[in-house]
């Protein structure tokens, strides 16, 4: 035997080895079964999507809707160019961005037998923008900023729907495939959605036992054909954190929840349960400074500024997230979001450079302003009374005392934190804010623009509306990113309100469960529609 | 009664609305004026109080806020999950609590009347709800495995049931049964030197007999006492317990409701509580007489 066939000889049989002890992964999907999914607290508005701005309810009410349009469920960084089509087949925009078409398909049916059609889309989209002629009501409206471009929507058949733009917005493609915008039944009254879900979706409601689970079972009718997977999901309440790690641990959890799990408590489970599959994805959730820009003193730019510099973002990230964070501005930083800024602009602001020069600039400007060892700044800094919460805005007192700042915490009630933040009846807090899509439009227009009831530090400037709106408008992706960057460079600098840092998610699943795939943002990858367990 | 729990709740800042509208983010005045309206709450308090008497009167227990169904449809299915684990805690604290309070009595200041001590102070200094996760997590650690994280009927499977709840029973009958041994004990050592017991051991009477019929049957009033007490708390303290083991009772609803300010949820909970408060005492009392023909009511 030549030396060539004893080498291949030899390398056939190891293969035959390495095959023989690999343990058979099925890469078939197998349909049934049920997922027993982690459900951190009771839904808040049941499965009211529309009327909440909570991963609570996004999470366990997703598989019983569809959207136009959804973020491809396979693909973990979101972009444009991950959007597919849901209930829409197909879309079009038209006349220059200002129009945007959806073909939508037929036979596809509600879970109580009545079909969809255009007049559904229509229906529920003019009841976000709360129209004239809206034929529904929601009790409470978190994201009717976000259609604040469209003019009006027409239905010309059952089967087309057309979104009138007032100028171009390409983006609006991004937040019409979040996990906040699925379509309503026109025929089923918006307020029955806090206690049962009638959707399209690959899902049916079967029961909520209040405060312990919440129960859907396959939609034997879904349009998407040999979907879903599973038989079923239980979404299982378990408000204490260390049950619900143990439950996971013990297998009575399939998944845990999106947003809950931090780096210490991923380090626990792998340690104790080798086999738990963890990913680290972000979760579009930003830890910022709350700077009411509306009342003295924070009215002036330059206390802004010292404050910003004072707080030392690396630091932060270590010690409040042991490092299970990232450092961005006000777009979540890369490779977990596509606008963030890059590193070389990020040192480059205040509180991202080094901790010593930046706390001398922030002691400078202090100094400016008339505050001094003399003339001590005293300012109070409210937050909610949630460890998370007292935990971060703790980090940064003591980041105030280094440059001499006299903060003092106030802890408030989560039943009045949002009222105090609305009203602007605070100096200084810490706050957390979840994004509903990794779009420059979803989070500019909602949380910095002149008006808009989510901006709660009351920031407003005419030029950085300009700009946002610019961005808003431009098609080209590479220029409307340097766009992006220049708005979030201005923002930073002016104080707006400083971003701390960027949660990562660290999503544990079994090994078994299949097509899990968590996405950068923590809203959108509910659907479970290709989910399967490997059992 | 009624009146302190309706004002209290009213007390603590905000309402279901701001709870709501903090759940979206953010606030606007008019669609929260609506919804108190729509609700109700926008009424002068006392109307709302009367209006509530009225109901619970009709036997209407009011509308969950928070859940948009009947209360008692939302507060029905709990009471007997806090009721069985309170009654099971309570046989659990009895059964380990009186007869080592007993030995430990009869036994004084020998080596195991120190070690029922030393254990008994240990179930006293630690809270239940950290026996509780002690439990819990020595279960995923050791066995890998936990019971089941939603409630099994007993229907359904009866031994999971019955573990389901005897773990957090164990754990709050541990600390209980402290408290129950303690206090027997020291009945107990006051009992066994009476006259009329030293005078049964001087007549050579079977020591169980002393101990347990004369003795125990005399000391024993104290000990109900304390147990009628410690149920009584059990309904409304089991909070963290519940938590923990994810017991969907009225305790940890309660906590849950009092968060969403659901006023009718908390209301009618606390009215409950209330209520077996009082029941459990009026059976204490009326243990008493049973327990001891001295004790007489109404001559």
């Amino acid at each position: 035997m030549s030396r060539s066939r004893v080498a291949a000889f030899s390398l056939a049989v190891a293969l035959v080895v390495i095959v023989a002890g690999t343990p058979a992964i099925s890469q078939t999907p197998k349909s049934g079964g049920i997922l027993n999914a982690m459900q951190r607290e009771d839904l808040p508005q049941g499965f009211s999507i529309h009327e909440t701005a909570t991963i609570s309810s996004v999470f366990p009410a997703a598989p019983c809707f569809n959207n136009l349009v959804m973020y491809d469920p396979m693909k973990r960084v979101e972009s444009m160019d991950t959007i597919t089509g849901e209930l829409a087949e197909k879309w079009s925009w038209q006349d220059n961005y200002r129009n945007l078409v959806f073909f939508l398909r037929k036979g596809v049916k509600w879970h109580d037998g009545q079909p969809f059609t255009s007049k559904d889309v229509k229906y529920t989209f003019d009841m976000i923008r709360e129209t004239k002629d809206a034929q529904g009501k929601l009790r409470i409206n978190p994201r009717k900023d976000w259609y604040a471009n469209v003019d009006n929507i027409e239905a010309p058949d059952l089967h087309t729907v057309i979104f009138h733009l007032k100028r171009p917005q390409p983006s609006l493609l991004l937040m019409l495939a979040s996990g906040y915008s699925p379509v309503y039944p026109a025929h089923v009254p918006a307020a029955e959605m806090r206690t049962r879900c009638v959707g399209t979706g690959p899902f049916k409601f079967k029961e909520w036992k209040r405060g312990e689970y919440v129960e859907l079972v396959k939609n034997p009718d879904y349009f998407v054909k040999g979907r879903p997977y599973l038989d079923g999901i239980r979404y299982l309440v378990i408000v204490e954190r260390g049950t619900k790690y143990a439950a996971l641990q013990a297998g009575r959890l399939d998944i845990s929840f999106p947003g809950e799990g931090t780096k210490t408590i991923a380090d626990q489970v792998k340690a104790a349960v080798p086999q738990i599959k963890i990913e680290t994805v972000g979760q579009t959730v930003v830890d910022n400074l709350l700077v009411n820009n509306t009342k003295p003193p924070f009215n002036n730019v330059k206390l802004r500024q010292a404050v910003s510099l004072a707080v030392d973002r690396r630091a932060y990230v270590k010690a409040v997230h042991q490092g299970g964070a990232a450092v961005g501005a006000s777009m979540m930083p890369k490779p977990y979001g596509v606008w963030g800024l890059v590193e070389k602009d990020l040192n480059a602001l205040p509180g991202y450079g080094k901790p010593a020069d930046d706390k001398a600039k922030a002691k400078k400007l202090l100094a400016e302003a008339g505050y001094g060892p003399q003339n001590p700044f005293k300012i109070e800094m409210g937050t909610r009374n949630i460890p998370i919460y007292v935990d971060f805005a703790s980090f940064v007192i003591n980041e105030l005392k280094q440059v001499g700042v006299e903060a003092t915490l106030k802890q408030v009630d989560t039943a009045q934190w949002h009222p105090l933040a609305t009203r602007k009846e605070y100096q200084l807090g810490a706050n957390l804010t979840g994004i509903g899509a990794d779009d420059p439009d979803a989070n500019f227009y909602e949380n910095f623009a002149c008006g808009s009831p989510r901006n709660y530090t009351g920031y407003c400037d005419e030029q950085v509306m300009k700009m946002i709106d610019q961005q808003s408008q431009e098609i080209d992706v590479k220029k409307r990113q340097q766009m992006v960057w220049e708005i979030q460079k201005k923002l930073e600098e002016d104080g707006a309100r400083p971003s701390m840092s960027w949660r990562l998610d660290y999503v544990m699943q079994w090994p078994y469960v299949r097509n899990y795939v968590p996405h950068n943002n923590i809203y959108n990858y509910g659907r479970m529609q290709e989910v399967w367990l490997d059992k | 009664m009624s009146i302190i729990i309706f004002v209290l709740l009213r007390l603590a800042p905000g309402n279901i609305v701001d709870i709501l509208f903090s759940t979206g983010g953010y606030v606007s005045e008019s669609d929260k004026a609506a919804i108190m309206k729509e609700l109700g709450i926008d009424r002068p308090m006392w109307v709302q109080y009367v209006d509530w008497l009225r109901e619970i009167v009709t036997g209407d227990l009011g509308k969950s806020y928070r859940y948009d169904l009947p209360a008692w449809q939302v507060i029905k299915p709990l009471i007997p999950v806090t009721v069985e684990l309170a009654l099971l805690s309570t046989v659990i604290a009895i059964l380990l609590g009186v007869p080592t309070g007993v030995i430990s009595a009869v036994r004084q200041d020998s080596t195991l009347d120190y070690v029922l001590r030393v254990i008994s102070l240990a179930g006293l200094s630690m809270p239940s709800f950290w026996l509780g996760m002690v439990i819990i997590l020595g279960l995923v650690a050791w066995v890998g495995w936990i019971p089941p994280v939603t409630l099994v009927a007993p229907s359904e499977n009866f031994k999971i049931h019955a573990v389901q709840f005897l773990l957090p029973a164990f754990a709050v009958g541990y600390r209980s049964s402290a408290l129950i041994m303690r206090i027997t004990r020291s009945a107990m050592l006051e009992v066994l030197r009476e006259d009329y017991v030293r005078t049964a051991w001087a007549k050579g009477q079977n020591g169980r007999v002393v101990v347990w019929r004369h003795a125990l049957k005399n000391a024993i009033l104290p000990v109900v006492t304390v147990i009628g007490i410690e149920f009584a708390f059990l309904i409304g303290g089991l909070v963290v317990t519940e938590t923990v083991f994810n017991l969907p009772g009225v305790a940890r609803f309660l906590v849950q409701a009092i968060i969403w300010r659901d006023y009718p949820i908390v209301q009618n909970l606390v009215m409950f509580t209330a209520i077996v408060v009082i029941l459990s005492n009026l059976f204490v009392d009326m243990l008493y007489g049973w327990l001891d023909p001295r004790v007489k009511y109404g001559d």
